[in-house]
């Protein structure tokens, strides 16, 4: 039904594919948090500290932002970097005085789709 | 901030829409191979005449030229959407992304593929511009693999992609192949080439369709088990819903499938079949409907965490089944001032309380709301005994309705609100969507007031379905303020089961009408029941099943 040419191009669709997934970096989507250190490593009052958060998978971290939350809702941009791991992101949070807090993230992933979600956590008194 | 929610909406709209035109240009391309065989080099006279090869190749057209605009908006949005997000535009990092990437190569194909469609329509048998374009179309369909939810697995990645990319051209050969016969039919009247090729084309798609079938569902279920894995991942999940709801209707367009391949069959046995002329073609438009609902479902899939990565906020199939619990309606309301009281408090990020007073204003307003539609479905159904003349008004419950709805959906917003109207129409994306569903309201009571009542609006009867298959699409892409996984889905897991029904009412009151045009003899099944009508009153139906998910809707308090 096909001319030869065409035959051709469908029998190499397969390789064509592979080798395109071969070729093509690695990239990462819908990204939401399935776990951070936060549960195992507590926040201690006036230290800075480095919290992790796992993704389900990884997040174009230049697209990326993260922010700390103080009382009455006052947003603090933090640096962020990734973790070890893929999936790993490493935020900086600073020294902090006991009280409520957030951790309030927005992810670009590469599925295109920007994930926003907040992570709510206690800095308690030694 | 004041275009996020708007970008936000529209993104996912548009994954719709690009999906609807990826399956013109890859279905028109299986058509022409497959049912039209413009390969075909034999002397047997198999090939399609050319006036309908032209049909062909304006689908093919059409679908190009939107998919470039589609894909090209969407990349603009994508970049809006960053800019209003981050605050400000790192374009290069952008520009870097495999997103960005996979969707401008979309974008330089579709381009192409215009091209090349231009070059078919002055000579549809330019055997050159098909090879070309057969072989475009292996970049366009490799491409999504870049597109989808595999893309970013830690693990099977390659196998997801792969699985996902075969998936999508299953759905395109099928709803490519359905709007090929849709417009085959519509040509006609004024084709006589279109009408002697008719029964061939759904002869010879009864194959390709029931092929596509199988490939949909031998991919579809490991992508299922893969991004499911449970029951409660399954009812628990946004995600699990969407996949449950396009089961749901695949199960739908699928009868209707059946019932055409059935009336192939009799004409190939027979010569001749009254159902092949007398009800296939308004199967085939209501199983569209049924399609570009399955298609945005799939779309808005995408914008879905996997159930197997948010276990911990997973709801119980309990927990599900509590929110469509039958109950008192709620007729009573919190005052505005009670509600504007615990605003700043649920919108609170760190000192967050949940409102109490809010929860019972949505209640409020969604048990009201499925009073009036329960009560004009009532109406409705009892239009069916043909007794009572006045029974013909019930859709003035729908002007009603959206006069409701316009004063009560979001009380923080003008009229009641501080929130200027535009303001808040287009900066969040959830009261933007109220906003449609009460113009939608209005526009459905107006529309089919004067369609029930006046004998010279026969066009406008067609609005109704349209409409409602509209609405069904915003439910099931409708969303609610993030933050709250487990809550919003409770919520979103009812407007999902509605958007669903939605399409049910589209695709049943269409069928109504179309069959009642058909003649006598064809309307009727073997048990003697009038399809037309069965058709229409399963569409009040439905309704009325959406009528009583609201009218028992209880939201949780988060």
């Amino acid at each position: 039904m096909f001319p030869r040419a065409i035959n051709q191009s469908g029998r190499l669709m397969p390789a064509i594919a592979l080798c395109l997934l071969a070729l093509t970096p690695k990239a990462w989507s819908h990204a939401v948090v399935t776990e951070s250190s936060l549960t195992s490593h507590p926040v201690k009052p006036n230290h800075p500290t480095k919290v992790v958060l796992f993704f389900n998978s990884g997040v174009e971290l230049a697209l990326s932002r993260v922010f700390l939350v103080s009382k009455g809702d006052v947003f603090h941009p933090v640096n962020i970097a990734n973790g070890k791991k893929a999936g790993e992101m490493l935020v900086d949070i600073p020294p902090l005085e006991p009280g409520d807090y957030a951790l309030k993230y927005k992810v670009f992933a590469a599925d295109g789709h920007f994930t926003e979600n907040v992570i709510r956590f206690r800095v308690d008194n030694p | 901030m004041f275009i996020q929610g708007l970008a936000n909406f529209i993104d996912d709209f548009l994954g719709g829409l690009m999906l609807i035109s990826y399956a013109l240009i890859v279905g028109s391309l299986i058509w022409a191979a497959w049912i039209l065989r413009i390969w075909d080099r034999s002397s047997a006279g198999a090939g399609a005449p050319e006036p309908v090869v032209a049909i062909c190749v304006r689908i093919l057209k059409a679908g190009a030229i939107t998919l470039a605009a589609m894909q090209g908006t969407k990349l603009l949005i994508k970049g809006l959407l960053l800019a209003a997000t981050l605050g400000d535009f790192p374009l290069g990092a952008y520009m870097g992304t495999v997103q960005f990437i996979a969707g401008l190569l979309r974008f330089i194909l579709s381009c192409g593929f215009i091209y090349l469609a231009v070059q078919l329509s002055a000579a549809p048998r330019n055997r050159s511009a098909w090879n070309t374009a057969a072989v475009l179309t292996v970049p366009l369909v490799i491409s999504g693999a870049w597109l989808v939810h595999g893309v970013g697995r830690f693990e099977h990645r390659e196998q997801l992609m792969v699985m996902t990319v075969i998936h999508q051209l299953a759905a395109a050969v099928w709803f490519g192949g359905v709007a090929q016969l849709l417009f085959l039919w519509h040509t006609r009247r004024s084709e006589q080439a279109a009408h002697e090729f008719w029964p061939l084309a759904i002869t010879r798609f009864g194959w390709l369709g029931a092929a596509s079938v199988l490939l949909l569902v031998s991919t579809g279920l490991p992508l299922a088990i893969e991004y499911i894995g449970s029951l409660d991942g399954l009812f628990g999940t946004g995600y699990g819903a969407l996949v449950a709801t396009k089961v749901a209707l695949m199960g739908g367009a699928l009868y209707f499938a059946y019932r055409n391949r059935k009336a192939g069959k009799e004409w190939k046995l027979r010569g001749a079949s009254a159902d092949l002329t007398g009800k296939v073609p308004y199967f085939i438009e209501a199983e569209t409907f049924v399609l570009v609902g399955v298609l945005f479902v799939a779309a808005t899939l995408s914008s879905q965490p996997p159930s197997v990565d948010i276990k911990d906020t997973t709801a119980t199939v309990s927990e599900v089944a509590y929110m469509f619990a039958p109950r008192l309606p709620k007729i009573s309301s919190p005052t505005h001032e009670q509600l504007l009281a615990g605003e700043a408090g649920r919108v609170a990020v760190v000192d967050k309380v949940p409102s109490v007073a809010a929860t019972e204003w949505s209640d409020y307003n969604h048990n009201i709301s499925g009073i009036f539609l329960t009560g004009m479905c009532l109406v409705a159904m009892l239009s069916y005994t043909g007794r009572f003349r006045w029974t013909r008004y019930w859709p003035v419950g729908f002007i009603g309705l959206s006069i409701f709805l316009f004063f009560r959906s979001d009380a923080e917003t003008w009229p009641l609100g501080p929130i200027g109207f535009w303001e808040s129409t287009f900066g969040n994306g959830e009261v933007f969507q109220h906003r449609i569903a009460t113009l939608l309201a209005f526009l459905l009571g107006v529309m089919e007031l004067r369609a029930r009542t006046r004998p010279d609006a026969d066009r406008l009867r067609y609005m109704f379905p349209v409409l409602s298959a509209f609405g069904g699409i915003l439910l099931l892409t409708h969303s609610h303020a993030e933050f709250e996984l487990k809550s919003e889905y409770l919520i979103q897991s009812t407007h999902t089961a509605m958007g669903l029904l939605a399409v049910v009412v589209a695709s049943g009151r269409w069928l109504e009408l179309r069959l009642a045009a058909a003649p006598a003899s064809s309307s009727r099944t073997v048990a003697g029941f009038d399809e037309g009508h069965v058709a229409g009153f399963l569409s009040i139906l439905a309704m009325f099943v959406i009528g009583n998910f609201l009218m028992f809707y209880r939201e949780p308090l988060y």
